[in-house]
Protein backbone atom coordinates (compact mmCIF):
# COMPACT_ATOMS: atom_id res chain seq x y z
CA UNK A 1 0.00 0.00 0.00
CA UNK A 2 2.98 2.13 0.90
CA UNK A 3 4.87 1.47 -2.50
CA UNK A 4 1.00 1.92 -4.17
CA UNK A 5 0.71 5.45 -2.74
CA UNK A 6 4.41 6.27 -3.15
CA UNK A 7 4.41 5.87 -6.80
CA UNK A 8 1.32 6.92 -7.25
CA UNK A 9 2.20 10.20 -5.23
CA UNK A 10 5.33 10.31 -7.14
CA UNK A 11 3.76 10.89 -10.74
CA UNK A 12 1.12 13.45 -9.24
CA UNK A 13 3.28 15.65 -8.06
CA UNK A 14 5.32 15.05 -10.78
CA UNK A 15 2.24 16.51 -13.01
CA UNK A 16 1.40 18.47 -10.80
CA UNK A 17 5.00 20.98 -11.12
CA UNK A 18 5.14 20.32 -14.86
CA UNK A 19 1.34 20.02 -15.73
CA UNK A 20 2.85 18.79 -19.47
CA UNK A 21 0.69 15.28 -19.89
CA UNK A 22 -2.71 17.21 -18.26
CA UNK A 23 -2.37 20.01 -20.59
CA UNK A 24 -1.34 18.07 -23.80
CA UNK A 25 -4.24 15.39 -23.33
CA UNK A 26 -6.63 18.70 -22.74
CA UNK A 27 -5.22 20.38 -25.96
CA UNK A 28 -4.89 16.88 -27.96
CA UNK A 29 -8.55 16.47 -27.13
CA UNK A 30 -9.78 19.87 -28.41
CA UNK A 31 -8.19 19.31 -31.33
CA UNK A 32 -9.11 16.01 -32.43
CA UNK A 33 -12.56 17.58 -31.68
CA UNK A 34 -12.57 20.37 -33.89
CA UNK A 35 -10.39 17.96 -36.67
CA UNK A 36 -13.78 15.70 -35.93
CA UNK A 37 -16.59 18.42 -36.81
CA UNK A 38 -14.06 19.90 -40.10
CA UNK A 39 -13.75 16.41 -41.42
CA UNK A 40 -17.87 15.59 -41.07
CA UNK A 41 -19.19 18.29 -41.80
CA UNK A 42 -21.77 20.51 -40.39
CA UNK A 43 -24.66 18.18 -40.90
CA UNK A 44 -22.33 15.02 -40.17
CA UNK A 45 -21.83 16.17 -36.42
CA UNK A 46 -25.27 16.99 -35.11
CA UNK A 47 -27.20 15.13 -32.50
CA UNK A 48 -25.84 12.42 -29.68
CA UNK A 49 -24.75 9.76 -32.38
CA UNK A 50 -22.03 12.11 -33.86
CA UNK A 51 -21.00 13.62 -30.49
CA UNK A 52 -20.75 10.63 -28.69
CA UNK A 53 -18.50 9.24 -31.70
CA UNK A 54 -15.96 12.35 -31.22
CA UNK A 55 -15.97 12.10 -27.47
CA UNK A 56 -14.55 8.45 -27.75
CA UNK A 57 -12.41 9.57 -30.73
CA UNK A 58 -10.56 11.87 -27.82
CA UNK A 59 -11.01 9.79 -25.19
CA UNK A 60 -8.62 6.95 -27.96
CA UNK A 61 -5.95 9.39 -29.56
CA UNK A 62 -5.57 11.31 -26.18
CA UNK A 63 -5.18 8.16 -24.47
CA UNK A 64 -2.79 6.91 -26.70
CA UNK A 65 -0.23 10.01 -27.11
CA UNK A 66 -0.68 10.22 -23.36
CA UNK A 67 0.40 6.85 -22.64
CA UNK A 68 3.11 6.94 -24.81
CA UNK A 69 4.52 10.25 -23.12
CA UNK A 70 4.49 9.34 -20.43
CA UNK A 71 6.19 6.09 -21.03
CA UNK A 72 8.84 7.75 -22.63
CA UNK A 73 9.25 10.30 -19.53
CA UNK A 74 10.19 6.97 -17.47
CA UNK A 75 12.93 6.25 -20.22
CA UNK A 76 14.84 9.15 -19.57
CA UNK A 77 18.05 9.18 -17.07
CA UNK A 78 17.09 5.44 -16.45
CA UNK A 79 13.90 6.08 -13.96
CA UNK A 80 12.52 3.19 -15.59
CA UNK A 81 15.09 1.01 -14.18
CA UNK A 82 14.81 2.82 -10.35
CA UNK A 83 11.31 1.92 -10.06
CA UNK A 84 11.61 -1.72 -11.91
CA UNK A 85 14.82 -1.92 -9.15
CA UNK A 86 12.92 -0.07 -5.73
CA UNK A 87 11.61 -2.34 -3.43
CA UNK A 88 7.95 -2.30 -4.55
CA UNK A 89 6.59 -5.36 -6.52
CA UNK A 90 5.56 -4.94 -10.06
CA UNK A 91 1.69 -5.41 -9.78
CA UNK A 92 1.71 -2.83 -7.63
CA UNK A 93 3.84 -0.87 -9.73
CA UNK A 94 0.99 -1.94 -12.56
CA UNK A 95 -1.82 -0.62 -10.17
CA UNK A 96 -0.15 3.24 -9.33
CA UNK A 97 0.74 3.80 -13.28
CA UNK A 98 -2.49 3.00 -14.16
CA UNK A 99 -4.19 5.40 -11.44
CA UNK A 100 -2.00 7.65 -12.66
CA UNK A 101 -3.00 6.97 -16.50
CA UNK A 102 -6.61 7.07 -15.67
CA UNK A 103 -6.47 10.52 -13.16
CA UNK A 104 -4.64 12.65 -16.13
CA UNK A 105 -7.31 10.86 -18.69
CA UNK A 106 -9.84 11.72 -16.76
CA UNK A 107 -9.19 15.32 -16.48
CA UNK A 108 -8.62 15.59 -20.06
CA UNK A 109 -12.75 14.23 -20.51
CA UNK A 110 -13.63 16.50 -17.99
CA UNK A 111 -12.62 19.11 -20.68
CA UNK A 112 -13.60 17.31 -23.91
CA UNK A 113 -17.10 16.75 -22.46
CA UNK A 114 -17.60 20.50 -21.78
CA UNK A 115 -16.21 21.28 -25.43
CA UNK A 116 -18.31 18.37 -26.99
CA UNK A 117 -21.31 19.98 -25.11
CA UNK A 118 -20.44 23.51 -26.78
CA UNK A 119 -19.23 22.50 -30.25
CA UNK A 120 -22.59 19.76 -30.88
CA UNK A 121 -25.13 22.29 -29.23
CA UNK A 122 -25.88 20.18 -26.41
CA UNK A 123 -26.93 21.21 -22.86
CA UNK A 124 -25.36 21.35 -19.62
CA UNK A 125 -27.95 18.77 -17.71
CA UNK A 126 -28.61 15.88 -15.89
CA UNK A 127 -28.11 13.44 -19.01
CA UNK A 128 -24.55 14.85 -18.97
CA UNK A 129 -24.34 13.09 -14.89
CA UNK A 130 -25.48 10.12 -16.75
CA UNK A 131 -22.01 9.34 -19.49
CA UNK A 132 -20.22 9.77 -16.16
CA UNK A 133 -20.08 6.00 -15.17
CA UNK A 134 -19.73 5.08 -18.72
CA UNK A 135 -16.64 7.23 -19.52
CA UNK A 136 -15.26 6.58 -16.07
CA UNK A 137 -15.25 3.06 -17.06
CA UNK A 138 -13.74 3.54 -20.63
CA UNK A 139 -11.06 5.39 -18.58
CA UNK A 140 -9.98 2.61 -16.27
CA UNK A 141 -10.35 -0.27 -19.17
CA UNK A 142 -7.99 2.03 -21.16
CA UNK A 143 -5.60 2.81 -18.63
CA UNK A 144 -5.06 -0.63 -18.14
CA UNK A 145 -4.58 -1.65 -21.45
CA UNK A 146 -2.33 1.18 -22.46
CA UNK A 147 -0.06 0.83 -18.72
CA UNK A 148 0.51 -3.12 -20.17
CA UNK A 149 0.96 -1.90 -23.42
CA UNK A 150 3.54 1.14 -23.05
CA UNK A 151 5.61 -1.11 -20.73
CA UNK A 152 5.47 -4.17 -24.07
CA UNK A 153 6.67 -1.60 -26.69
CA UNK A 154 8.19 1.33 -24.45
CA UNK A 155 12.02 -0.52 -25.02
CA UNK A 156 11.33 -1.38 -28.63
CA UNK A 157 12.68 0.22 -32.01
CA UNK A 158 9.29 2.35 -32.38
CA UNK A 159 7.49 2.62 -29.08
CA UNK A 160 5.67 5.34 -30.22
CA UNK A 161 4.27 3.93 -33.83
CA UNK A 162 4.21 0.43 -31.79
CA UNK A 163 1.67 1.72 -28.88
CA UNK A 164 -0.78 2.37 -30.63
CA UNK A 165 -1.20 -0.43 -33.29
CA UNK A 166 -1.25 -2.83 -30.39
CA UNK A 167 -3.89 -0.43 -28.48
CA UNK A 168 -6.45 0.56 -30.50
CA UNK A 169 -7.51 -2.62 -32.07
CA UNK A 170 -7.90 -4.36 -27.95
CA UNK A 171 -10.25 -1.23 -27.44
CA UNK A 172 -12.29 -2.10 -30.27
CA UNK A 173 -15.33 -3.91 -27.99
CA UNK A 174 -15.14 -1.52 -25.45
CA UNK A 175 -14.85 1.32 -27.69
CA UNK A 176 -18.31 -0.18 -29.67
CA UNK A 177 -19.69 -0.33 -26.56
CA UNK A 178 -18.81 2.92 -24.84
CA UNK A 179 -20.04 5.21 -28.02
CA UNK A 180 -23.24 3.36 -27.91
CA UNK A 181 -24.05 3.74 -24.69
CA UNK A 182 -22.74 7.35 -24.37
CA UNK A 183 -25.11 8.14 -27.21
CA UNK A 184 -27.82 6.56 -25.84
CA UNK A 185 -27.35 8.59 -22.45
CA UNK A 186 -27.47 11.78 -24.69
CA UNK A 187 -30.32 10.92 -26.83
CA UNK A 188 -32.05 11.22 -22.84
CA UNK A 189 -32.31 6.94 -22.56
CA UNK A 190 -31.77 5.63 -18.95
CA UNK A 191 -28.25 4.09 -18.00
CA UNK A 192 -30.76 1.00 -16.88
CA UNK A 193 -31.93 0.79 -20.87
CA UNK A 194 -28.13 0.38 -21.85
CA UNK A 195 -27.26 -2.66 -19.58
CA UNK A 196 -25.92 -4.78 -22.58
CA UNK A 197 -23.63 -2.02 -23.50
CA UNK A 198 -22.19 -1.19 -19.99
CA UNK A 199 -22.14 -5.27 -19.29
CA UNK A 200 -19.18 -5.23 -22.30
CA UNK A 201 -17.11 -2.15 -20.28
CA UNK A 202 -17.45 -3.72 -17.09
CA UNK A 203 -16.40 -6.97 -18.82
CA UNK A 204 -13.42 -5.31 -20.62
CA UNK A 205 -12.16 -3.62 -17.59
CA UNK A 206 -12.20 -6.85 -15.42
CA UNK A 207 -9.91 -8.77 -18.14
CA UNK A 208 -7.82 -5.88 -18.97
CA UNK A 209 -7.33 -4.97 -14.91
CA UNK A 210 -6.71 -8.48 -14.10
CA UNK A 211 -4.49 -9.84 -16.95
CA UNK A 212 -2.31 -6.61 -16.20
CA UNK A 213 -2.20 -6.79 -12.64
CA UNK A 214 -0.63 -10.62 -13.43
CA UNK A 215 1.53 -9.83 -16.32
CA UNK A 216 3.06 -6.34 -15.64
CA UNK A 217 5.73 -8.68 -13.66
CA UNK A 218 6.56 -10.18 -16.85
CA UNK A 219 7.28 -7.37 -19.18
CA UNK A 220 8.44 -5.02 -16.39
CA UNK A 221 11.47 -7.41 -15.78
CA UNK A 222 14.69 -7.09 -16.67
CA UNK A 223 17.23 -9.50 -17.44
CA UNK B 1 11.91 -38.28 -37.32
CA UNK B 2 11.29 -34.48 -37.43
CA UNK B 3 12.63 -34.80 -40.96
CA UNK B 4 10.55 -37.59 -41.77
CA UNK B 5 7.37 -35.82 -39.92
CA UNK B 6 8.07 -32.65 -41.90
CA UNK B 7 8.15 -34.30 -45.15
CA UNK B 8 5.36 -36.53 -44.85
CA UNK B 9 2.73 -33.68 -43.84
CA UNK B 10 4.20 -31.68 -46.77
CA UNK B 11 3.40 -34.73 -48.92
CA UNK B 12 0.25 -35.52 -48.09
CA UNK B 13 -0.50 -31.83 -47.65
CA UNK B 14 -0.04 -31.36 -51.19
CA UNK B 15 -1.94 -34.60 -52.36
CA UNK B 16 -4.80 -33.60 -50.70
CA UNK B 17 -4.62 -30.16 -51.49
CA UNK B 18 -4.79 -31.32 -55.03
CA UNK B 19 -7.63 -34.06 -54.34
CA UNK B 20 -9.59 -30.77 -52.96
CA UNK B 21 -8.90 -28.42 -55.86
CA UNK B 22 -10.31 -31.29 -57.83
CA UNK B 23 -13.35 -31.99 -55.56
CA UNK B 24 -14.39 -28.39 -56.37
CA UNK B 25 -13.97 -28.04 -59.39
CA UNK B 26 -15.59 -31.25 -60.88
CA UNK B 27 -16.89 -33.02 -58.00
CA UNK B 28 -19.10 -31.30 -56.43
CA UNK B 29 -22.58 -30.21 -57.73
CA UNK B 30 -22.79 -26.01 -58.11
CA UNK B 31 -25.04 -24.37 -55.89
CA UNK B 32 -28.40 -23.67 -57.35
CA UNK B 33 -29.05 -19.92 -55.57
CA UNK B 34 -25.16 -18.62 -55.87
CA UNK B 35 -23.69 -20.82 -58.80
CA UNK B 36 -20.50 -21.08 -59.52
CA UNK B 37 -18.89 -18.42 -56.47
CA UNK B 38 -19.66 -20.56 -54.05
CA UNK B 39 -17.35 -22.58 -54.82
CA UNK B 40 -15.06 -20.45 -53.03
CA UNK B 41 -16.88 -21.12 -50.10
CA UNK B 42 -14.62 -24.76 -49.76
CA UNK B 43 -11.56 -22.68 -49.45
CA UNK B 44 -12.70 -20.03 -47.39
CA UNK B 45 -14.26 -22.32 -44.53
CA UNK B 46 -11.07 -24.05 -44.33
CA UNK B 47 -8.83 -20.80 -44.15
CA UNK B 48 -11.12 -19.76 -41.42
CA UNK B 49 -10.28 -22.58 -39.59
CA UNK B 50 -6.20 -22.85 -39.97
CA UNK B 51 -6.14 -18.86 -38.90
CA UNK B 52 -8.14 -19.38 -35.30
CA UNK B 53 -6.33 -22.44 -34.62
CA UNK B 54 -3.44 -20.78 -35.38
CA UNK B 55 -4.20 -17.69 -32.88
CA UNK B 56 -5.37 -19.85 -30.09
CA UNK B 57 -1.72 -22.00 -30.84
CA UNK B 58 -0.21 -18.52 -30.14
CA UNK B 59 -1.98 -17.79 -26.81
CA UNK B 60 -1.40 -21.01 -25.54
CA UNK B 61 2.53 -20.81 -26.65
CA UNK B 62 2.60 -17.55 -24.27
CA UNK B 63 1.21 -19.23 -21.64
CA UNK B 64 4.09 -22.41 -21.83
CA UNK B 65 6.18 -20.06 -22.62
CA UNK B 66 5.80 -17.76 -19.61
CA UNK B 67 5.28 -20.81 -17.63
CA UNK B 68 8.37 -23.02 -18.35
CA UNK B 69 10.90 -20.07 -19.85
CA UNK B 70 12.11 -22.52 -22.38
CA UNK B 71 12.83 -20.65 -26.10
CA UNK B 72 10.86 -23.31 -28.08
CA UNK B 73 7.56 -22.02 -26.95
CA UNK B 74 8.52 -18.62 -28.21
CA UNK B 75 9.80 -20.02 -31.66
CA UNK B 76 6.55 -21.96 -32.19
CA UNK B 77 4.35 -19.13 -30.91
CA UNK B 78 6.04 -16.46 -33.09
CA UNK B 79 5.68 -19.45 -35.98
CA UNK B 80 1.98 -20.38 -35.49
CA UNK B 81 1.17 -15.99 -35.87
CA UNK B 82 3.03 -16.24 -39.11
CA UNK B 83 1.35 -18.69 -40.31
CA UNK B 84 -2.01 -17.83 -39.03
CA UNK B 85 -1.77 -13.94 -40.08
CA UNK B 86 -1.16 -15.46 -43.84
CA UNK B 87 -4.78 -17.87 -43.35
CA UNK B 88 -6.18 -14.93 -42.12
CA UNK B 89 -5.43 -12.87 -44.87
CA UNK B 90 -6.82 -15.33 -47.26
CA UNK B 91 -10.04 -15.39 -45.42
CA UNK B 92 -10.40 -11.70 -45.59
CA UNK B 93 -9.84 -11.99 -49.58
CA UNK B 94 -11.99 -15.16 -50.35
CA UNK B 95 -14.58 -13.93 -48.37
CA UNK B 96 -14.15 -10.55 -50.56
CA UNK B 97 -14.25 -12.12 -53.38
CA UNK B 98 -17.77 -14.14 -52.77
CA UNK B 99 -19.05 -10.89 -51.39
CA UNK B 100 -19.18 -8.65 -54.23
CA UNK B 101 -21.16 -10.77 -56.99
CA UNK B 102 -23.57 -12.32 -53.63
CA UNK B 103 -24.13 -8.97 -51.67
CA UNK B 104 -22.57 -6.83 -54.31
CA UNK B 105 -20.14 -5.48 -52.16
CA UNK B 106 -16.86 -6.07 -51.09
CA UNK B 107 -16.96 -5.65 -47.52
CA UNK B 108 -20.31 -5.34 -45.38
CA UNK B 109 -19.46 -4.52 -41.34
CA UNK B 110 -21.26 -7.67 -40.59
CA UNK B 111 -20.20 -9.18 -37.08
CA UNK B 112 -18.27 -12.11 -38.26
CA UNK B 113 -16.14 -9.89 -40.89
CA UNK B 114 -15.42 -7.07 -38.06
CA UNK B 115 -14.41 -9.86 -36.13
CA UNK B 116 -12.36 -11.15 -38.23
CA UNK B 117 -10.64 -7.96 -39.96
CA UNK B 118 -10.19 -7.18 -36.00
CA UNK B 119 -8.04 -10.38 -35.36
CA UNK B 120 -6.08 -9.76 -38.21
CA UNK B 121 -5.25 -6.05 -36.65
CA UNK B 122 -4.52 -7.97 -33.63
CA UNK B 123 -2.25 -10.08 -35.09
CA UNK B 124 -0.92 -7.70 -37.17
CA UNK B 125 0.13 -5.84 -34.11
CA UNK B 126 1.92 -8.89 -32.33
CA UNK B 127 4.23 -9.21 -35.86
CA UNK B 128 5.08 -5.35 -35.76
CA UNK B 129 6.09 -5.91 -32.32
CA UNK B 130 8.23 -8.99 -33.30
CA UNK B 131 9.56 -7.01 -36.42
CA UNK B 132 10.67 -4.07 -35.10
CA UNK B 133 12.30 -5.45 -31.92
CA UNK B 134 15.46 -7.32 -31.22
CA UNK B 135 15.56 -11.68 -30.50
CA UNK B 136 15.92 -10.67 -26.93
CA UNK B 137 14.20 -13.35 -24.37
CA UNK B 138 12.61 -9.55 -22.86
CA UNK B 139 10.89 -9.18 -26.60
CA UNK B 140 9.97 -12.99 -26.31
CA UNK B 141 7.79 -12.36 -22.72
CA UNK B 142 6.12 -8.58 -24.43
CA UNK B 143 4.98 -10.76 -27.75
CA UNK B 144 3.69 -13.67 -25.23
CA UNK B 145 1.79 -10.94 -22.84
CA UNK B 146 0.44 -9.62 -26.41
CA UNK B 147 -0.96 -12.81 -27.39
CA UNK B 148 -2.44 -13.86 -24.18
CA UNK B 149 -4.10 -10.57 -23.97
CA UNK B 150 -5.43 -10.58 -27.17
CA UNK B 151 -6.69 -14.00 -26.92
CA UNK B 152 -8.68 -12.94 -23.46
CA UNK B 153 -9.76 -9.91 -26.01
CA UNK B 154 -11.40 -11.96 -28.71
CA UNK B 155 -14.74 -13.30 -26.50
CA UNK B 156 -15.49 -9.51 -26.04
CA UNK B 157 -14.71 -8.81 -29.19
CA UNK B 158 -17.07 -11.08 -30.88
CA UNK B 159 -20.01 -10.23 -27.97
CA UNK B 160 -19.77 -6.29 -28.86
CA UNK B 161 -19.50 -6.72 -32.47
CA UNK B 162 -22.50 -9.03 -32.64
CA UNK B 163 -24.62 -6.99 -30.45
CA UNK B 164 -23.73 -3.64 -32.36
CA UNK B 165 -24.95 -5.43 -35.71
CA UNK B 166 -27.92 -6.74 -34.16
CA UNK B 167 -28.67 -3.81 -32.60
CA UNK B 168 -28.21 -1.89 -36.13
CA UNK B 169 -28.83 -4.95 -38.54
CA UNK B 170 -27.03 -5.09 -42.02
CA UNK B 171 -28.65 -5.30 -45.25
CA UNK B 172 -27.57 -8.95 -45.31
CA UNK B 173 -26.85 -10.41 -41.69
CA UNK B 174 -27.38 -13.70 -42.48
CA UNK B 175 -24.99 -15.90 -44.52
CA UNK B 176 -24.78 -19.63 -45.97
CA UNK B 177 -23.15 -21.70 -43.24
CA UNK B 178 -21.94 -25.02 -42.84
CA UNK B 179 -25.55 -26.45 -42.18
CA UNK B 180 -26.75 -24.88 -45.67
CA UNK B 181 -24.77 -27.70 -47.32
CA UNK B 182 -27.91 -30.02 -48.28
CA UNK B 183 -25.95 -32.39 -50.55
CA UNK B 184 -23.53 -35.18 -49.25
CA UNK B 185 -21.12 -34.25 -51.95
CA UNK B 186 -20.55 -31.20 -51.01
CA UNK B 187 -19.98 -32.01 -47.29
CA UNK B 188 -17.21 -34.14 -48.73
CA UNK B 189 -15.51 -31.58 -50.94
CA UNK B 190 -15.54 -29.57 -47.44
CA UNK B 191 -14.19 -32.11 -45.24
CA UNK B 192 -11.78 -32.95 -47.87
CA UNK B 193 -10.91 -29.49 -48.05
CA UNK B 194 -10.14 -29.49 -44.29
CA UNK B 195 -8.33 -32.19 -44.12
CA UNK B 196 -5.83 -30.41 -47.03
CA UNK B 197 -5.46 -27.04 -45.45
CA UNK B 198 -4.69 -28.20 -41.60
CA UNK B 199 -2.01 -30.81 -43.07
CA UNK B 200 -0.81 -28.06 -45.37
CA UNK B 201 -0.75 -25.08 -42.46
CA UNK B 202 0.86 -27.91 -40.14
CA UNK B 203 3.64 -27.96 -42.98
CA UNK B 204 4.03 -24.82 -43.19
CA UNK B 205 4.23 -24.07 -39.62
CA UNK B 206 6.39 -27.42 -39.21
CA UNK B 207 9.07 -25.29 -41.46
CA UNK B 208 8.63 -21.85 -39.67
CA UNK B 209 9.44 -23.74 -36.65
CA UNK B 210 12.69 -24.98 -37.73
CA UNK B 211 13.80 -21.89 -39.19
CA UNK B 212 13.17 -20.32 -35.66
CA UNK B 213 14.65 -22.94 -34.04
CA UNK B 214 17.92 -22.66 -36.10
CA UNK B 215 17.79 -19.33 -35.79
CA UNK B 216 17.84 -19.18 -31.85
CA UNK B 217 20.85 -21.81 -31.78
CA UNK B 218 22.99 -19.54 -34.12
CA UNK B 219 22.02 -16.54 -31.53
CA UNK B 220 22.82 -18.91 -28.86
CA UNK B 221 26.12 -19.78 -30.91
CA UNK B 222 26.99 -16.04 -31.15
CA UNK B 223 26.16 -14.95 -27.94
CA UNK B 224 28.33 -17.78 -26.50
CA UNK B 225 31.16 -17.06 -29.08
CA UNK B 226 31.07 -13.27 -27.93
CA UNK B 227 31.39 -14.57 -24.12
CA UNK B 228 34.35 -16.17 -24.87
CA UNK B 229 35.95 -13.59 -26.84
CA UNK B 230 35.18 -11.22 -23.31
CA UNK B 231 36.82 -13.67 -21.31
CA UNK B 232 39.50 -14.24 -23.88
CA UNK B 233 40.70 -10.42 -24.34
CA UNK B 234 39.97 -10.01 -20.53
CA UNK B 235 43.03 -13.05 -19.89
CA UNK B 236 45.12 -11.10 -22.27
Amino acid sequence: MAGLSAVLLKDLKLELRSGQSTIALVALSLLILVVLVFALGNEGVRGPEGAAGALWVALVFAGTVGATKALLAEGENGCLRGLVISPVDRATLFAAKMMAAAIFMAIAEIAAVALMVLFFNLEFDARLARIVPILALGIVGFAALATLLAAVSGRTRAADLLMPILAVPMFVPALIAGVKASAGVLAGRPLSGLQAWLGILVAFDIIFVVSGYLLFEQVARED
Amino acid sequence: MKRALTTGLGASGSALLLAALGMVFLYVPTEATQGIVQRIFYFHVPCAWIAFVSFALVAICGIFYLWLDQQVWDDLGYAAAEVGMVFCTLVLITGSLWAKPIWGAWWTWDSRLTTTLILWLLYGGYLMLRAMSEDTAQVARYAAVVGIVAALDVPVIVVSVRLWRTIHPAVLVTRQGGHGLEDPRMVATLLVSIAAFTLFAAWLLMLRFATLRTRTRLNELARHLALNELSRRGEE
